[in-house]
């Protein structure tokens, strides 16, 4: 998570403060006319399943959320910051959630951690309509599976390179959403203020999307299927927007956050995001897989005013999971089936993933060159194996380990020039309420 | 997979065509017999900016273009101390900033001096010239007419940087200490005390990352030694010094009517300094000559005692008849056949037209002309001046 500049973060809380409220009244209209109609509501009470909730009847309670993670890290490679990376507080979030009446869902969630963004969701959902509902706020891009995994459900302890970083992630912004053709059918479709967190550095003069069109359309085609397809599910979406003219926020992490790739590269016209997802989960099992294209255009901008070839930013990755313990993938982990001090030992999972992310440009023939205008830049790629193992001890609690290879095709613009290809080993202790 | 397989293989049919014709060496690019063509593209924000900002260092990124060759990827930045301006940039290339190991006709960067201080434009190179045909080392020089995004900038002088590349041409080897001399305020070869007085003076062009004892040493000691006068001084100053280099070069400079070299009006300037790994003898080399053919009385003893290294040198006679006999061997080199002359008569045909057709510099045809004239006068009057002074010494 990175700071944002105070004036930006102010601009932002004040668009965030009006559009919540915008739909936040529009979707409590409705609601207080039944009210008027219906009898008084029943008193609330107070409830701890698996977190705590107020209740107001039927259809009505908030929920208070919770998540505390703490990381080990060790890596061959220098990390971002060696006076953290031994032992790093990596998330302490609070949130609320809820409903009102069936109709209405919000959600408001904050990072504590100082100097961050600390606004996470802050968003209202009207879904009285299965087929259209209309969520406003701060929230996700309609943009990667993996990117729009809830981290408390993570099969690794980072998402994929790809989603971290070619996925828009947050902003803010309004979208109809919903399932059609008997549920078969997703789609969101949203316009936001920019195209989302991931995209911004803390470099203010680094250049970021503007108003950016996003949609998504998922399909189960065999949702109706007695077989284990019925599981199978697949899904394209994009984003379009403006960039001015400026040098991008995009950039090449490692795993553990370290450059590989810095977009020295002036960026000037569309910002065109293209994914392709897809996810099986066959019982105990579950394949998924993404790739996705993000291409800055670079209008006018070569030596002769004429236009260079777009960067390329472009990754993938194919993961599979095993549930050992034998839960069911699709209905999730996170409630074992034999949690421990209960009798049990909880649920184990063992997952794989591989994965590339790469920055390119340029035609056949030229040589590449770090020249702001060039048409062929040197651009730079990550390819990584991560082999992890989760144990989910019971509702709340949830401990992860992650052993990472990291091959860079150029070392030199990588966290070691003088290697390759680098070991990173991880642990996490998460605590969910 | 498939994708890189097509990708070689296409690389590998682009790389067996025939390529244009190209400049393959040095030589042809410092041809000095031919006016050349230049072009050099840059995006026009770019160009606006480094006009704007002339007095800035700042690189920017553009091609060069040169015959049927286009070297992509170039950087370019504003250059030059009083010939700086907006409007004739003065310009340095360096070919290997953006692209690991470019070069261009072998040479990793060159200068496009704007020749906006010198009327008649040929003085810089005709000076490199001479010393080149006197045996000192200089750098090679050629004119040609500049193209920027196909627009006529006017003539310039291609000039090859100083650089190890240039010092193993002519001395020899290429892995010494090189330093550019910066002007920063007039100095002429005192003792300035400690090693970080020389540190804004003598910016090192190679072995950057040595320690500040190393780079600058034996600079200090030099300067140092030439400030105490004794029974020892000869020595003292040869232990750091090629003497006989050094007086040589004055010899030069000062036939030249330098007004702006070794011992110029304003102390030391328009040199580099290069010394030896494992050597602590330095030699002074000749840089920016625009400020040469001052007047054809320049006399010949002209700031000898200005200087500290040539006030101490000077001193022994046989050093003094080295440079009065290098005196006499430049007027007879520059009459022998006419060769000043000639030289000069040649350089300004050559550039002529362009120079009139050149709207960017800062004088007009008609000083261009007259600038030809003192020029060629100098050429025939000099040498008998020198000689006659000469004659008068001895």
């Amino acid at each position: 998570m990175q700071p944002t500049p105070p004036e930006e973060s102010l601009k932002q809380k004040k668009k965030l403060l009006a559009v919540v409220s915008a739909v936040g009244v529009l979707a409590i209209a409705p609601s207080a006319a039944l009210a008027q109609r219906a009898p008084a509501p029943p008193a609330p009470t107070f409830r701890w399943d698996d977190h705590p909730s107020i209740r107001f009847g039927r259809g009505t309670h908030i929920d208070f959320r919770a998540r505390f993670s703490t990381d080990v890290r060790r890596s061959d490679a220098p990390l971002p910051d060696e006076d953290i990376g031994a032992f790093d507080i990596a998330r302490r979030r609070i949130g609320v959630e809820g409903e009102i009446r069936n109709i209405v869902e919000f959600q408001i969630e904050r990072e504590l951690i100082s100097g961050t963004d600390g606004w996470r969701d802050v968003y209202v959902n009207y879904k009285q309509f299965d087929a259209a509902q209309v969520i406003a706020g701060k929230f996700k891009l309609p943009f990667s599976l993996d990117q729009n995994t809830s981290s408390t459900n993570l099969d690794f302890i980072h998402r994929s390179l790809a989603a971290s970083y070619l996925a828009p992630g947050r902003d803010i912004g309004v979208q109809v959403h919903g399932r059609v053709a008997k549920r078969i059918l997703r789609y969101e479709l949203g316009v936001f203020e920019h195209d989302g967190r991931n995209a911004r550095t803390n470099d203010p003069s680094r250049v970021t999307g503007g108003q950016t069109l996003a949609g998504r359309v998922r399909v189960e085609p065999f949702r109706h299927s007695k077989s284990s397809a019925r599981e199978f599910e697949l899904g394209v979406a994009f984003t379009g927007s403006d960039v001015a003219e400026g040098f991008p926020g995009l950039r090449g992490r490692t795993v553990l956050d370290t450059a590989f790739f810095r977009p020295d590269y002036p960026v000037s016209g569309r910002r065109q995001r293209m994914g392709i997802e897809a996810q099986w989960r066959p019982g105990p099992f579950s394949v998924k897989s993404e790739w996705m294209r993000v291409r800055d255009e670079r209008l006018a901008l070569s030596v002769e005013d004429s236009d260079l070839s777009p960067i390329t930013s472009e990754g993938w990755y194919v993961s599979g999971t095993w549930a050992v313990t034998g839960e069911r993938k699709s209905s999730g982990l996170d409630t074992p089936r034999r949690p421990i001090f209960r009798g049990g030992y909880g649920a184990v999972e063992v997952a794989a993933r591989v994965e590339r992310l790469e920055f390119r440009s340029g035609t056949l023939g030229q040589t590449p060159s770090t020249s702001p205008r060039a048409d062929v830049i040197v651009g730079n790629g990550d390819r990584v194996v991560t082999i992890g193992a989760n144990w989910y001890l019971n509702r709340w609690l949830k401990v992860q380990g992650n052993i990472i290879r990291e091959s860079i095709d150029n070392p030199a613009l990588g966290p070691l020039p003088s290697q390759k290809s680098f070991w990173s080993r991880i642990i996490r202790l998460q605590l969910s309420i | 997979m498939r994708r890189r397989l097509l990708r070689t293989i296409l690389a590998a049919v682009l790389a067996a065509l025939p390529l244009p014709a190209a400049a393959q060496t040095a030589d042809e690019v410092f041809d000095a017999q031919a006016l050349h063509e230049m072009r050099l593209l840059i995006n026009s924000k770019d160009l606006q900016l480094l006009r704007a900002n002339f007095t800035d260092n700042t690189y920017y990124p553009a091609d060069l273009v040169w015959g049927a060759q286009r070297v992509r990827n170039i950087g370019m930045r504003s250059r030059g101390a009083g010939s700086r301006n907006g409007v004739k940039l003065g310009l340095r290339l360096d070919f290997d900033r953006y692209t690991t190991d470019q070069r261009f006709a072998g040479l990793s960067s060159l200068v496009l001096d704007n020749l906006v201080q010198d009327p008649s434009m040929v003085r810089e190179r005709v000076a490199m010239a001479f010393f080149n045909r006197v045996g000192v080392p200089a750098p090679r020089e050629s004119f040609t007419r500049l193209f920027i995004n196909n627009e006529y900038q006017g003539v310039y002088a291609i000039v090859e940087e100083i650089e190890p590349p240039f010092v193993g041409r002519t001395l020899g080897e290429d892995n010494g200490y090189l330093f550019e001399y910066h002007w920063i305020a007039p100095f002429r070869g005192e003792d300035l005390g400690t090693i970080a007085a020389y540190k804004p003076l003598f910016e090192p062009r190679n072995h950057e990352t040595d320690a500040d004892s190393v780079l600058y040493g034996a600079i200090g000691d030099l300067f140092r030694e030439a400030a105490t006068s004794d029974a020892t001084t000869r020595e003292r100053i040869e232990r750091f010094l090629d003497v006989g280099a050094f007086v040589t070069l004055v010899a030069v400079e000062n036939f030249l009517a330098e007004n702006d070299g070794v011992l110029g009006y304003a102390g030391m300037n328009n040199l580099y300094v290069y010394r030896s790994v494992g050597s602590t003898r330095h030699r002074l080399l000749p840089w920016d000559k625009d400020n040469t053919f001052l007047q054809i009385d320049f006399p010949i003893l002209n700031r000898l005692d200005d200087n500290a290294l040539s006030r101490q040198l000077l001193a022994f006679e046989d050093l003094r008849a080295l440079y009065l006999d290098t005196l006499d061997r430049c007027a007879r080199a520059a009459a022998d056949e006419d060769w000043l002359l000639n030289e000069i008569t040649r350089s300004t045909a050559l550039v002529a037209d362009a120079a009139r057709q050149d709207t960017r510099k800062f004088a007009t045809n008609e000083e261009f002309d007259a600038g030809v004239d003192y020029m060629k006068a100098f050429a025939a009057a000099r040498p008998v001046f020198v000689l006659q002074s000469l004659a008068a010494l001895r």
